[in-house]
């Protein structure tokens, strides 16, 4: 259907539908619903990538069910292993993280109590600290970690004088409060002595790690959960996402443990602390 | 040990010093409430110098921007956000709210959900961060001695032949019909076309005789706002939640309506082109 418009020009601007082709049906190669045999809508049994649900549910743990589920097949036994430990190392990002605050406030705030995780999720999505720079850290290690990390360093240095380093330049590294982040270095050591896996990608990002401690800067967490993501086989594009999964837990237990708790159970910062500037 | 490190953070002092002083402070340029005294909002009393005086639009863009706008410009800017939202719950980011309708959400999140949605590459809120960053290129170019062809043809080049213009051409449909309401909006408020509009306009004309392509609602917005001041960022900021109303109305209709009135999906309206049936070693 064509309608001609109006116009205060001299070209007339018309409106026409464009022929695109939309799919006549959702497709998935993930979950298959199976109906019943008296309603099409009532499931009666689900495969995911070809497993039976029942099946999974009897024979698998949860982090094989959910690397199934992002990767279409089920992890060996290390690799499970490494994504459980991965799992616990990131479940929580800790009370000062500002997707657990932004949770905690929710739950002193009365907020619906269905609301506190996609708010805390939300945060954790961010470029700064959260899954939005995990995605790009991935995509970054993925481009250089098949060259050493010392000539990837050289370029580097080439191009910046130490003095004038910017010290977010890096996806997955930098500094935590404006130093290099030691507990990101401890969890990369922690994961790579519990795994028989060799892990080229986080081997190659602490080597550069290494490099960069005279400019002090470091390894951040969001670089260590993308270098082992990456050596687990997940796409970038998982990232931002799996990183959020990965510290939902911790966020909803910071955001509940404050939703029975009156308003002024938490600091509320006074007047004579609240400067406003002209 | 697998680390050559010595478990210290090399961090700077000063700047350390300068976290302890922001420790249970804030210092705000935008304003704030102290009780007894009043609410402040980049140095207007809200209650005494905006509230009843300033309509909801300039004081919308005001803590968007710090901007405090003539009355045209934000009517001007309410306008079109009648352009930008309505209810059909086919359009991506309304789907989500019907969906959300069905699901017996809060209306908030309902919005908030869609809105959120609209936060996208293709589509809503973010597309025009790269309208107004085309439009403002294109203007410093034209300053520069390119035509609007030379422009519109390094663009072609760079998308290897296709027309990928943001802000001309516009998904679904060729043309678009907002463009003729809003050049009636401009002309009653008495804003005459400035420089990036009047480029657009040039824009438009070679696409509509090369490509068949017009200027859409995010090209004429992008640039009038170009021509109002207005970097991207300040725009996406003022246009945050520019679906939330159309969003809200398809929720609304779905919300009361009985369980499953959103267009039912059978199991078998599902492809799954997955592996087949495997067992579990």
């Amino acid at each position: 259907m064509t309608s001609v418009i109006n116009l205060d020009v001299t070209t007339a601007r018309t409106v026409e539908r464009r022929d695109e082709v939309f799919a006549e049906t959702i497709t998935t190669k993930i979950w298959r619903e199976q109906p019943s045999t008296d309603n099409p809508y009532i499931a009666q049994s689900h495969l995911c990538h070809g497993y039976e649900l029942s099946e999974l549910i009897q024979k698998r743990s949860f982090t094989d069910v959910l690397y199934l589920l992002f990767r279409g097949e089920l992890p060996s036994k290390d690799e499970s292993s490494l994504l459980e430990k991965l799992l616990i190392a990131f479940i929580n990002p800790g009370p000062r993280h500002p997707a657990t605050r932004a949770a905690m406030n929710a739950g002193v705030g009365k907020t619906d109590a269905s609301h506190i995780l996609p708010i805390g999720l939300i945060l954790l999505g961010g470029d700064r600290y959260g899954g939005g720079e995990v995605e790009v850290a991935m995509r970054f290690v993925r481009k250089h970690c098949r060259r050493p990390s010392l000539t990837y360093l050289q370029e580097f240095s080439l191009g910046h004088k130490p003095s004038t380093v910017d010290k977010t330049l890096i996806p997955g590294f930098g500094q935590a409060y404006f130093g290099i982040d030691i507990e990101a270095l401890q969890l990369a050591e922690n994961l790579l002595e519990s795994t028989e896996l060799e892990l080229p990608t986080l081997r190659w990002s602490l080597d550069l790690s290494e490099g960069l401690q005279g400019e002090g800067l470091g390894i951040l967490r969001t670089g260590v959960a993308a270098a082992v993501l990456s050596d687990l086989g997940f796409q970038p594009r998982v990232g931002a996402g799996f990183y959020q999964l990965m510290g939902a837990p911790g966020i909803l237990a910071h955001g509940l443990e404050y939703s029975n708790k009156p308003m002024t159970a938490m600091p509320f910062v006074k007047d004579s602390d609240y400067v406003i500037e002209d | 040990m697998l680390l050559k490190t010595d478990n210290t953070t090399r961090s700077d002092p000063d700047a350390i010093e300068g976290l302890e002083k922001k420790r249970g402070r804030i210092r705000s340029r935008q304003g704030g409430w102290i009780p007894g005294k009043g609410v402040y909002n980049h140095g207007f009393s809200m209650l005494e110098d905006l509230v009843g005086k300033k309509t909801f639009m300039q004081i919308v863009v005001l803590n968007a921007t710090g901007k405090l706008v003539s009355k045209p410009l934000a009517d001007w800017i309410e306008a079109i956000y009648g352009c930008l939202s309505w209810p059909d719950p086919r359009i991506w980011c309304n789907h989500i709210g019907a969906l959300a309708g069905e699901a017996q959400t809060s209306v908030t999140a309902a919005t908030v959900a869609g809105t959120l949605a609209a936060d996208s590459r293709a589509y809503g809120q973010k597309t025009l961060v790269a309208g107004l960053t085309f439009i403002q290129t294109a203007r410093a170019l034209q300053r520069s001695g390119d035509s609007a062809r030379d422009i519109i043809d390094r663009e072609v080049k760079a998308n290897r032949g296709k027309v990928d213009i943001v802000g001309f051409a516009r998904p679904l449909a060729k043309g678009d019909e907002r463009l003729t309401t809003m050049e009636s909006v401009t002309q009653e408020l008495g804003f005459d076309k400035g420089e990036h509009l009047c480029l657009a306009y040039e824009i438009e004309q070679v696409l509509v005789h090369d490509y068949g392509e017009s200027m859409n609602i995010n090209g004429y917005m992008s640039a009038f706002l170009s021509d109002q001041g207005f970097t991207p960022e300040e725009v996406y900021r003022i246009y945050s939640v520019m679906v939330f109303s159309g969003v809200t109305a398809c929720y609304v209709e779905y919300a009361d309506r009985p369980a499953h009135d959103f267009l039912p999906l059978r199991c078998d309206d599902i492809s799954y082109i997955g592996p087949s049936v495997r067992t579990l070693i």
